[in-house]
């Protein structure tokens, strides 16, 4: 589990920088906005007109760059707290402009207990007290699990809300496809009247009128099902394969991407992700290995 | 961290995220969402607030970078959707035409159609009101 966490770490905090770096037009779109279209939610509630540009600025130029430094483990603590700090505020600034977004939430909380916890620099980072997770103190093991299921309870957590606010809103009616067939609908519809374009499969679910409740209650049944995942390996594999199939279906219906999810990070703390840090450690010794054979010697 | 943190760490993650379950779901926040997005019958009758150009030949729709300032499809229709609301359609008319430069003509309006239709026939009879007009001529 060592090992594990420090993949997420560097899965999490890498997936951060990427994504404040590809959405930085985006985020400095908000300095030109009309200061009445502003309203403070979540953790700026208390801020009633938009910051200032150099605020906004420094913020996009800084957090992936701590993001990045966390991802390496370096200066961990600083780093990690300065990224969560940089990525919290950016994406509550940006949700503040009349229209919350969902497709954040689970990065920043992730981000967050990644950092409330130095050990996850504890293995392939650049900090001074960096291992390769085998020869880990023992206690690190027994830490390393408890944060690790942490994040897993946290992403099933989410989509385990959703599906109880569908019911919540709708109803049992929420699984009879109409619900599905209207949303689907009107985001296209929306997209269309806005100059955007459509999702590419979204008129042939709506044509194929017979497939709009199986789709819900699978949609719905991935989201309550979602705490399973945490019973066992096996369960955590077939769930996820089915979370990340939910979201392709949303993405081909209606063209909405969840990239945290969509790639697999959102569901890598329920798998054994840490496989792909020894197979890249091994290739990277074998790498060493051959260039110290080919040097010439003498 | 201490014997106790570690087993309290994942009940403590579970008691947070599920935390919104005790809010009212359609009222949303940031990080802590009820995740209400996909959850309400929108019904297929829709009046979808949005901002066209005015050609010689009807209209052209225009980008959310246009209307809003913004990429996003979605951010842009609850900007004109607020100012229709807000009686604002007029200030945002006159944004619209600096982004897109003077001599052109805006209309922000409402459309109000069958979502359902638009999607499978690909066009549905709409009733347009027009909430501003601004640019050359109008």
């Amino acid at each position: 589990m060592t090992q594990r966490l420090a993949m997420l770490r560097i899965l999490v905090f890498g997936y951060a920088a990427v994504w404040t770096i590809v959405r930085a037009p985006h985020l400095l779109d908000t300095i030109d906005l009309a200061a009445r279209r502003f309203a403070g939610i979540g953790p700026l509630w208390w801020l009633n007109e938009p910051a200032p540009a150099l605020v906004i600025i420094a913020a996009v130029a800084l957090t992936p760059i701590a993001c990045g430094a966390a991802a390496l483990g370096w200066r961990y603590r600083l780093s990690s707290w300065t990224a969560v700090v940089g990525f919290l505020f950016l994406t509550t600034y940006r949700n503040s402009w009349g229209q919350i977004f969902h497709t954040e939430n689970l990065v920043a909380l992730h981000m967050g207990v990644l950092a409330l916890f130095p050990m996850a620099a504890a293995c392939w980072s650049m900090a001074d007290w960096s291992v390769d997770g085998t020869d880990a103190p023992a206690d690190h093991e027994a830490r390393s699990r408890a944060v690790v299921k942490a994040l897993s309870v946290l992403t099933v957590g989410t989509y385990f809300v959703a599906g109880v606010a569908k019911l919540r809103i709708s109803g049992f009616g929420w699984i009879d496809g109409d619900v599905l067939r209207h949303q689907i609908a009107f985001d296209n519809a929306r997209k269309e009247l806005l100059g955007d374009p459509t999702a590419p499969f979204g008129a042939l679910m709506l044509r194929n009128s017979w497939m709009l409740a199986p789709a819900a209650i699978a949609a719905i049944a991935v989201e309550l099902a979602a705490p399973l995942a945490l019973i066992g390996r096996r369960a955590a594999w077939i769930w996820a394969g089915m979370a990340v199939l939910f979201h392709f279906v949303i993405l081909a219906v209606m063209a909405i991407v969840f990239p945290y999810h969509l790639i697999g990070i959102a569901l890598a703390p329920l798998l054994p992700i840490e496989r792909l840090g020894t197979t890249v450690a091994a290739w990277h010794c074998r790498f060493r290995r051959r260039s110290t054979r080919l040097r010439p010697t003498g | 961290m201490r014997r106790w943190t570690i087993r309290v760490l994942p009940v403590f993650a579970a008691l947070l995220v599920l935390s919104p379950l005790v809010r009212d779901p359609t009222s949303d926040t940031y990080p802590l969402s009820t995740y209400p997005m996909f959850a309400t019958d929108r019904g297929n009758v829709h009046t979808i607030a949005t901002a066209v150009e005015r050609t010689d030949d009807g209209f052209e729709r225009l980008s959310p970078k246009l209307i809003a300032g913004t990429d996003e499809a979605v951010l842009a229709s609850v900007t004109v959707t607020r100012a229709v609301r807000l009686g604002e359609a007029d200030i945002l008319c006159e944004e619209i035409l600096e982004r897109i430069g003077a001599g052109r003509r805006i209309e922000v309006r409402t459309e109000t159609l069958d979502v359902v239709e638009l999607s499978v026939e690909g066009s549905s009879d709409s009733t347009v009101s027009v909430h501003a007009r601004c640019g050359g001529g109008s």
